[in-house]
């Protein structure tokens, strides 16, 4: 009786391990897109193996197309033109995109799927974007969750960036994390030091990136990162300027004033600063530094919620109510945002109703 | 119970290092159903519906939304403050959605209870009835939730 049992099992076993096997066979098989074509701007052909994200097929041939979330849906930069192949649109790029976007075929990279030749097209700068590999030289708190952290490229490498634009952080898995993330981050020094790069990161509590660079990264760290995306930076005009930043907001402001310094100006700029109490306030005396650099240059703290002890005599409440009198003509400025989504809504909100026109006002727009 | 391959999808999804850093289920032995299923008679009990109380939740957010990081008073008991970093996370159940990275910081100060929520989970809460595994970061008891932001 245990004998035909066992002889049963045995069949059983014999058939499902073959069912397997076709299963797995089948799985390659159906998988297998082998060679496919991307042809980009109707310029150029890369041969890329089938099956992956147009995203990360680039990426592999060091083209990277601007990624805020790191691929995984959810900020809408990896937007580029398909005239061609991509597969029809899928249900996660749809709340990212415009009624024109999908009209004219713009789709995200990091969704569509290389199955078959495809053809797109990119903005020609993306090809500047390329990944970096450095070394940590300087970490520094500047406020109890707030580090700027200096990142130095390896021997002979150089990063072109325009002072405003953001990288894209990679992290290394660490604790639970098994494989690795990237995220945006505006870089904070100025493009004339391009040997090297500085960022201001601020602690998310449970956020992944920020718990990784706030509680195991120190000096003497290898850490990588692409860049430089995004269109977050000064116009070439003579307009006034109005920068208003909050948190690590004052990351790629710093970087404008510190390339002005090198360049020279003549602009009329203010700049608000706008946190809750003291204990958030940094780089103030470098900023204030400023107003002895250029010929018109005004820094303004604003806090909101000062404390008794802060003993504060500067501006209090929000921005808001400051910018219209700081406005000579609204026809002749432009204005430089960078912080938090709700504080982007209520200054752009308020500069408009100054008179200043929307296409002037300026910020990272996947916040 | 044995949880369903959609289930199992759903689950490795939420553990740690996927979409957040300490993933959703904290060290919860039961499947994702389950957890659901209990925290559904939990609130049944209470009398309140999910909707409810994400409804509730996002009220409190979108007040203290206009005051940036500050901290308000709503309805003189309630002081909250909502902080959003740039970026948004997508939801586990593979929902097509995309949620800001906002947390808000909430305290009944008559009954003295402070909770946090993150506007994935209103929307967890809406459209899943999931208050997270127990031992999560950001697990919400229901019993808990509804004394502190319903006045009752
Ligand atoms: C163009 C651009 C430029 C940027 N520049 C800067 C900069 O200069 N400096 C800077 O500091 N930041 C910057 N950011 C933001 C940055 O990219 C990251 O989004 C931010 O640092 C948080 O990343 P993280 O990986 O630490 O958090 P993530 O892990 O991505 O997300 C953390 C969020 O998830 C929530 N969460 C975690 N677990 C759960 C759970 N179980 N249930 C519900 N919710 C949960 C947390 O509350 C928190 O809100 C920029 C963003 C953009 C788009
Ligand atoms: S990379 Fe963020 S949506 Fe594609
Ligand atoms: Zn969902």
């Amino acid at each position: 009786m245990i004998l035909v049992i066992l002889k049963d099992i045995a069949t059983l076993c014999s058939i499902s391990g073959v069912l397997a096997i076709i299963l797995v066979i089948a799985h390659r098989f159906l998988n297998d897109y082998g060679i496919v074509k991307i042809n980009i701007n109707g310029k150029k052909d890369i041969n890329v193996k089938g099956g992956n994200s147009l995203l990360s097929s680039l990426a592999d041939n060091k083209i990277f197309i601007p990624s805020a979330c790191g691929g995984r849906g959810t900020c809408g930069a990896c937007k580029c033109g398909i005239t061609k192949g991509g597969g029809p649109l899928l249900p996660t790029e749809r709340p990212l995109l415009t009624k024109e976007e999908l009209i004219t075929n713009t789709r995200l990279a990091c969704q569509v799927k290389v199955k078959s030749d495809i053809y797109i097209n990119i903005p020609e700068n993306i090809f500047n974007i390329r990944k970096f590999n450095s070394k940590i030289v300087e970490i520094i708190d500047y406020t109890y969750d707030i580090k700027g952290v200096t990142f130095k490229l390896d021997a002979g490498e150089k990063i072109d960036f325009k002072a405003g634009q953001y990288i894209q952080l990679i992290t290394q898995p660490y604790a639970k994390m098994r494989q690795s993330v990237s995220r945006a981050y505006s870089i904070s020094s100025k493009p004339e030091e391009d040997d090297r790069i500085q960022l201001i990161i601020r602690y998310v509590p449970e956020g992944i990136c920020t718990t990784w660079v706030h509680q195991q990264l120190k000096v003497g760290d290898e850490v990588s990162f692409t860049g430089p995306y995004g269109d977050f930076f000064l116009r070439d005009t003579d307009a006034d300027i109005l920068f208003v930043a909050g948190g690590s907001g004052k990351a790629p402001i710093k970087s404008i004033l510190d390339h002005l310094q090198v360049v020279g100006t003549q602009r009329r700029m203010t700049y608000f600063f706008g946190a809750r109490s003291k204990k958030d306030l940094y780089l103030t005396e470098e900023m204030k530094a400023f107003e002895s650099v250029f010929e018109y240059f005004r820094y303004e703290p604003v806090l909101s919620q000062p404390k008794a002890e802060d003993n504060w005599d500067g501006k209090t409440g929000y921005v808001m109510p400051f910018l219209k009198e700081t406005i000579r003509d609204p026809q002749n400025t432009e204005a430089y945002l960078c912080g938090s989504p709700g504080m982007i809504d209520a200054v752009s909100k308020a500069l408009i109703a100054a008179g200043i026109a929307k296409d002037k006002i300026y910020f990272d727009s996947f916040g | 119970m044995k949880a369903s391959p959609k289930e199992i999808k759903i689950m490795q999804k939420m553990q740690p290092g996927t979409i957040t850093l300490s993933g959703f289920l904290g060290n919860d032995k039961r499947t994702l159903n389950e957890i659901i299923e209990d925290d559904f008679r939990l609130l049944n009990a209470l009398e309140f519906t999910p909707e409810e109380i994400a409804d509730r939740m996002q009220y409190f957010t979108d007040k203290s939304w206009n005051a940036f990081t500050d901290e308000v008073l709503i309805d003189d008991i309630y002081q909250v403050e909502t902080e959003v970093v740039r970026g948004k996370l997508p939801c586990p159940f593979g929902h097509v959605g995309i949620y800001r990275k906002a947390i808000t910081k909430f305290t009944n100060t008559r009954k003295n209870i402070s909770l946090s929520w993150t506007s994935l989970n209103i929307h967890l809460i809406r459209a899943h009835g999931f208050f997270e595994g127990k031992g999560s970061s950001f697990r919400l008891e229901p019993a808990e939730l509804v004394n502190a932001i319903f006045d009752r």
